[in-house]
């Protein structure tokens, strides 16, 4: 018998997405402010046991039928829960850093998406080009280009660079385009170690963000509660990960979307129906670094000092591992598996040196038993007809 | 059945909150946060666990000392070695109002990203292991002080030996790391200021394997020392393709290739008579040296206390003592600590200047004899016994 998704409804539309933003938005409030190793253990195992309880039951079957049918209510809400973390935790600094890491990190890893999970064009120098962004805004800023030009071109710069890069990517396929990007990502290092221009390998201080007059560094008092100066990047991060995400999502629905899946698939078969491959691995190759270098550029001005050593090869490694870890060609996929790797080894470090003993164990269990990552992507739905 | 249950239910509740509030403020004493930053996992991992048992050790010490004013609740962090980690759990530690001290970071980079933030945060902080000379030199801060040397100590000292020792012509190898190339500026500064002359400079990658190109010119240049910025195992390489080369140079290195490794991967014949310079004076050497790594042992720590530890358990001293002096109150701290001046210390004499930059720290010059790392005043080269190649 089959299997009809509206029977198996238990939570109805946008009230379910409301309810279900808002445990999620209890558990991390909990989970961010666990400092002892027993309360986050507790948090974790109840966390994954929930999951694990809707991922054996019919309900992550109703759960994905109603965010996927109440799309627009689901967007909201994971925005104000974003929103509602970043104003509960006001004046915590660390965990509004926290914050902001993952949210430049997951628009990061949405270009390396674009890239490798549309496209299938490999790019293991995600973290090179993520850099660019970071040095463009750093050595525009002090040239005394205002932030928000600055910011932009930290993008484009990185896109542009990356069009160096184009012929060797077009040319080559499977490894040979993984080890041409692997030696960009090393030249790349060496290239900022021997520039003392680029402040060489000891870094390079980035001037804050400044917009209409507002400096991002400083902390502020509003109806007379402390925000700490992390508020301000955490929304600009927001802003620009909404943005990116609305982007990628529309990118992938639209004609284009196809046209880079067939790419992805099959090039041959593409070419054969009349598909430009060179012309969609350059648009997602562009696409991808114009948003790396986008995060990396507010990542620059949020840190305040960048040194090459943040932008090493195995950095491009971390990005690469982020996508793999969330499913290809997920954007939720991406935005969850950021939350992993960003927080799980922040919130390990009270056992020090043996976190990433758990941190790899962690991993391992996630290859044996969810090989396409936390969220595969799925097929493509159109007009959810039955 | 069901109320038995209940009460069941209510025990496990009732304990695991016990377990959860058990707090040591129902001590008398009232507690006080200390901190520890440095790379606890990662390739340079043992230097940062050796000085994290150390600073450990320095609480510990004090906890059981009848006498201390309050109790001390140690907090160590893992920078990874990686500065935008650094920055991060910088501002964790720095947040945290309760942290009223904190001993941190090995590596150069990471310290000079976060400098910024101690500074930000008002939170005093001594550098155990890091010796690039920005970190106090390049800013301000009174909340940023250290108390190992930099490479300028390292550098000034090692040069005005090697032309006490009558050398005049040098060639200059570095990896193009910060480490290497401030190595490379340092060292031409105060051998040039002492009458040294540097016959040329290059630059080579961390990573480089064949130094044929370099070293063949270099030949031609004729340098009685050749002198290396960098770590182990690129001095390893650097010094066996010298001898395949038959370069009779004198070999120069700096605290990087102070290892064990450097004699194992060149054998006892090749690496005889390689210098070494490196900032403090050997653990064992230093007064009340013996103690402290008697008490170290005896805590069973799982790593040695490595080059920098006895640092950081100075350090951490230090801040016991100003926290008992003036009570838990970070300006305070900050405050006495910058005023440290002659204090005796497990490595010796400490004064810090006004970039809280500690003035006196001593430089130990090493040599290799018979395949172990001899200090010079010790070895058969400093009595005139045996000597180094002109």
């Amino acid at each position: 018998m089959r299997h009809h998704p509206s029977r198996d409804l238990i939570i109805p539309g946008p009230a379910g997405c409301v309810l279900m933003a808002t445990a999620l938005l209890a558990w991390s409030i909990l989970f961010l402010k666990a400092e002892e190793q027993i309360p986050i253990l507790v948090y974790m195992i109840s966390g994954s046991l929930l999951v694990l309880v809707a991922a054996l039951s019919d309900l992550h079957k109703s759960i994905s039928a109603t965010i996927s049918s109440n799309e627009s209510s689901w967007d909201k809400c994971m925005t104000l829960t974003l929103l509602a973390l970043i104003l509960i935790f006001h004046d915590d600094h660390y965990t509004l850093f926290l914050l902001g890491t993952i949210m430049v990190y997951a628009t990061a890893v949405l270009g390396l998406n674009v890239q490798l999970g549309y496209t299938g064009v490999i790019n293991f120098s995600a973290a090179s080009f993520f850099g660019i962004g970071s040095y463009t805004a750093a050595m525009s800023s002090a040239a005394g280009l205002p932030s928000l030009p600055a910011l932009l071109l930290g993008g484009i710069v990185a896109a542009l660079v990356g069009c160096v890069l184009l012929l060797p990517v077009l040319r080559t396929s499977g490894h040979y385009a993984a080890l041409v990007t692997m030696a960009f990502a090393l030249l790349f290092r060496v290239f900022l170690e021997v520039n003392e221009w680029f402040g060489g390998p000891q870094g390079i201080a980035v001037a804050p963000l400044t917009l209409f007059g507002l400096d991002f560094s400083q902390d502020m008092q509003l109806w007379g509660i402390e925000f700490s100066f992390y508020v301000k990047y955490d929304l600009a991060c927001l802003l620009l990960l909404v943005l990116a995400f609305g982007f990628v999502r529309r990118l992938e629905r639209s004609w284009l979307g196809l046209s880079m899946d067939a790419v992805r698939c099959d090039e041959t078969a593409g070419a054969c129906f009349g598909v430009d491959i060179a012309r969609w691995k350059i648009t997602a190759f562009t696409v991808g670094n114009l948003l790396s270098g986008l995060a990396g550029a507010l990542y620059a001005m949020m840190l305040a000092y960048i040194s090459p050593a943040n932008f090493a090869f195995p950095d491009s490694l971390l990005f690469l591992s982020i996508l793999l870890l969330g499913g290809m060609g997920n954007n939720w996929g991406v935005i969850l598996a950021t939350v992993f790797v960003v927080v799980i080894p922040e919130k390990f470090q009270v056992i020090q040196e043996y976190r990433y003993l758990i941190y790899a164990a962690l991993v391992l269990f996630m290859i044996l038993y969810r090989p396409m990552g936390l969220l595969p992507r799925k097929a493509r739905n159109y007009g959810r007809l039955s | 059945m069901k109320t038995l249950f209940f009460t069941r239910a209510l025990f496990v509740c009732l304990a695991l909150l016990g377990l959860l509030m058990a707090d040591p403020a129902l001590a008398a004493k009232k507690s006080v946060k200390v901190g520890f930053i440095g790379p606890l996992t990662g390739g340079v991992s043992a230097n940062g666990l050796g000085g994290r048992n150390s600073a450990e050790l320095a609480v510990m010490e004090r906890n059981e000392d009848p006498s201390a004013k309050f109790l001390y609740e140690f907090t160590a962090l893992d920078d990874e070695c990686k500065p935008n980690i650094g920055v991060q759990v910088g501002t964790k530690m720095g947040a945290d109002r309760k942290v009223i001290g904190a001993v941190t970071h090995y590596c150069s980079a990471v310290a000079l990203s976060v400098v910024d933030i101690y500074h930000r945060f008002g939170l005093p902080v001594i550098v155990w292991g890091a010796v690039q000379p920005d970190i106090t030199y390049g800013n301000d801060y009174p909340e940023v002080m250290r108390i190992c040397g930099t490479m300028i100590n390292q550098n000034e000292e090692a040069a005005k030996f090697m032309r006490s020792q009558g050398y005049k012509k040098f060639a200059i190898l570095h990896d193009t790391t910060d480490y290497g190339k401030s190595h490379k500026d340092f060292f031409s500064k105060y051998l040039t200021e002492n009458g040294g002359e540097i016959l040329g400079v290059f630059g080579v990658t961390s990573d480089q394997q064949d130094f044929t190109a370099e070293l063949t010119k270099i030949k031609s240049l004729n340098p009685e020392v050749i002198y290396f910025g960098g770590l182990t195992p690129l001095g390893v390489r650097i010094r066996s393709q010298m001898d395949k080369l038959g370069i009779k140079a004198q070999f120069e290195g700096t605290s990087g290739i102070k290892s064990d490794a450097f004699i194992e991967g060149l054998g006892k014949n090749l690496a005889e008579g390689s210098l070494s310079f490196i900032e403090g004076t050997p653990t064992e050497k230093l007064p009340g040296g013996k103690k402290f790594l008697e008490s170290y042992k005896s805590r069973n720590f799982s790593q040695g206390p490595e080059a920098y530890g006895a640092f950081a358990y100075a350090a951490m001293v230090r801040i016991l003592d100003a926290i008992e002096a003036v009570g838990p109150d970070r300006k305070k701290v900050t405050a006495t600590l910058n005023a440290t001046k002659d204090v005796d210390t497990l490595v010796g004499k400490v004064t810090f200047d006004d970039h809280g930059q500690n003035i006196v720290p001593a430089i130990s010059k090493y040599v290799v004899q018979d395949g172990v790392w001899v200090l010079w005043e010790d070895s058969e080269y400093g009595s005139g016994k045996r000597r180094l190649k002109h």
